[in-house]
């Protein structure tokens, strides 16, 4: 309930009474070449598609399991600790979204802030395909838990550098155009700021597209990284944690 | 008999780093480390025949485990190879885990959070079984057990031997073809000890699977175990049957008694055992040639109480047996 109602809603207060008064106050209706209501409707649902499209707490427990040796249990048996926590993230943030998106669909409708509902399918397949993008960065930064004790504060410095590259802090329109466009080929973005700005009318198909395939470079990346390191930590792996 | 477990040169050494006193030398040891190497395996060969029960005996730290983990693909080997029913075990090729179970007595393998139910049945869906057979195997293993009333209890709230029962069904839900059992009865108490060693002895009577088993409780080994490997510090010193072993070492006696005064004096039954002065209660071992003159030294003294003599057991015999054996190998190698 915390992760799929009470974080996001208070996330959501804050951000729209703070760009509320940033428009009462910059003297403009127009910022970056947006209005009001597409900034609202953007931290609206940046507040709920940003606490769905992060991982943290499966990363701890891959980690943890690696450090403290119960990992035994997968590698004795005939299934994959990648597979089996994917399986894991997916069904918990499937329940999570479930009940968390009803809020700033509501909210949209109810103030009436810019939503195309015919994106809204196309938008969720995007965060969907992320998260798998993001299990597959979780288990490389997990498998360092072979080498290291203590990971913890990776997590915590990977989801901070994601906070600003995928639009969850500030819309990526607000960002200088050459690192806008840098910050768009990396597939991060397609966590928040691709399918939020898209479903809610600030950018076209081809950006969506266009995170697609950033996304699938970066599971084929990070998916070649998590292999080889996976295979380097089982060869250090003592069984009884790091 | 077909050859199910065969190791060439197996060894396995662990690399620690040895962290010095001190906030100054921990500091050092960003660019200055020393690293210890210990040998926890040294190269071994072994070969193991389909429906064997090996037990596996040394003190802590002497390889057992290690052993058991790298035949289970658990960890790989500094050098060496090893076939486990035809497969190399670090594979983990998954119709060999399919083929195999391994039970670490110190460590749950079931899901703490859910019921042993729901565990077996998502054991079943990882080995590919039938889930209503496999649900009706572990009724059937739980009745023999007498643990039935557990299973649908979350496996936090289940007490250490109910937790180690749940284990071990968990273990054979799959029927291995090779079990590697490490410790199955630590820390439980005479009566679950009981209940399991029997529990094991008639599973594999039954189901004939190859059997490693470790455990310090020397009645787990004497009473399953037909081959018995004695480790120590990494290296095999025995490797034949336990009556064999018995009948290899020297019959002892253990000798125990008090004297209603303390000694005035002290006295020498031989030239290594003297009774010293001021002490009122005695006990030691000896051989089973010497305790006739030794005896008749001790039936001098005046006011002997409570004389007895045993037959020292497998256990005893063991312990001194691994003594020995632990003065004459070496540890570890500093690098």
């Amino acid at each position: 309930m915390t992760d799929a109602v009470l974080q996001p809603v208070t996330t959501a207060l804050i951000e729209l009474t703070l760009w509320t008064a940033i428009f009462a106050t910059a003297k403009t209706n127009m910022i970056g070449g947006f209005g009001k209501e597409s900034y609202l409707a953007y931290v609206l649902w940046t507040a709920f598609v940003g606490r769905i499209a992060a991982n943290w707490m499966y990363e701890f427990k891959m980690a943890d399991e690696i450090e403290s040796g119960s990992i035994n249990s997968i590698l004795v048996r005939p299934t994959s600790f990648y597979g089996s926590y994917l399986s894991q993230f997916l069904g918990y943030k499937f329940i999570v979204s479930g009940f968390s998106l009803v809020f700033p669909l509501l909210a949209s409708y109810w103030f009436h802030l810019p939503l195309i509902s015919l994106r809204i399918l196309p938008a969720l397949a995007l965060i969907v395909y992320y998260l798998i993008l993001m299990h597959t960065i979780s288990f490389v930064i997990a498998t360092l838990a072979f080498h290291l004790t203590r990971i913890h504060s990776i997590t915590v410095a990977k989801n901070l550098a994601l906070w600003l590259v995928t639009g969850e802090l500030i819309p990526l329109d607000l960002f200088p155009e050459g690192i806008r466009q840098v910050v768009l080929w990396l597939p991060f973005s397609s966590g928040v700021y691709i399918p939020v700005a898209y479903l809610t009318g600030r950018i076209s198909e081809d950006l969506l597209y266009r995170g697609f395939l950033s996304t699938t470079l970066g599971i084929i990346f990070f998916g070649a990284v998590g292999a080889m390191m996976w295979r380097w930590g089982l060869t250090k792996y003592t069984g009884t944690g790091a | 008999m077909s050859l199910v477990i065969e190791t060439k040169g197996l060894s396995r050494i662990f690399k620690s780093y040895e962290k010095p006193e001190g906030l100054w030398q921990s500091i050092r040891g960003f660019w200055d480390r020393k690293y210890i190497e210990k040998i926890a395996l040294a190269p071994t060969d072994l070969k193991i025949e389909s429906g064997q029960i090996v037990g596996l005996v040394g003190a802590n730290g002497a390889g057992k485990t290690t052993l058991l983990k790298m035949l289970s693909g658990l960890i790989h080997p500094t050098s060496g190879t090893a076939s486990v029913l035809g497969y190399q075990p670090w594979e983990r090729n998954p119709n060999f885990l399919r083929r195999m179970s391994i039970l670490l007595g110190q460590k749950n393998q079931l899901w703490w959070d859910i019921s042993p139910s729901d565990s077996f049945n998502l054991l079943a869906e990882i080995y590919d079984l039938d889930k209503k057979l496999a649900l009706e195997k572990a009724m059937e293993l739980a009745g023999i057990l007498d643990c039935k009333h557990v299973l649908n209890t979350q496996l936090r709230r289940l007490s250490l031997g109910e937790r180690m029962k749940m284990e071990i069904i968990g273990s054979l839900l799959h029927s291995p073809d090779v079990l590697f059992l490490d410790e199955p009865t630590i820390g439980l108490d005479i009566v679950a000890q009981t209940a399991i060693r029997k529990f094991m002895m008639e599973y594999v009577k039954n189901k004939g699977p190859t059997v490693i088993l470790t455990s310090h409780y020397m009645d787990d080994i004497a009473k399953l175990a037909d081959r018995l490997l004695l480790i120590s510090k990494g290296a095999i010193v025995y490797d034949g049957t336990v009556q064999g072993f018995m009948n290899k070492t020297e019959s002892t006696q253990k000798v125990s008694f008090s004297v209603s005064e303390a000694l005035s004096q002290a006295l020498e039954l031989t030239s290594d055992l003297i009774l010293q002065a001021g002490e009122q209660q005695f006990s030691f071992e000896i051989p089973s040639t010497r305790l006739a003159p030794i005896l008749s030294k001790v039936t001098t003294l005046s006011g002997v109480l409570d004389l007895k003599i045993e037959e020292a057991n497998f256990e005893d015999v063991i312990h001194r047996f691994l003594e020995k054996e632990s003065r004459i190998l070496s540890p570890s190698r500093p690098h």
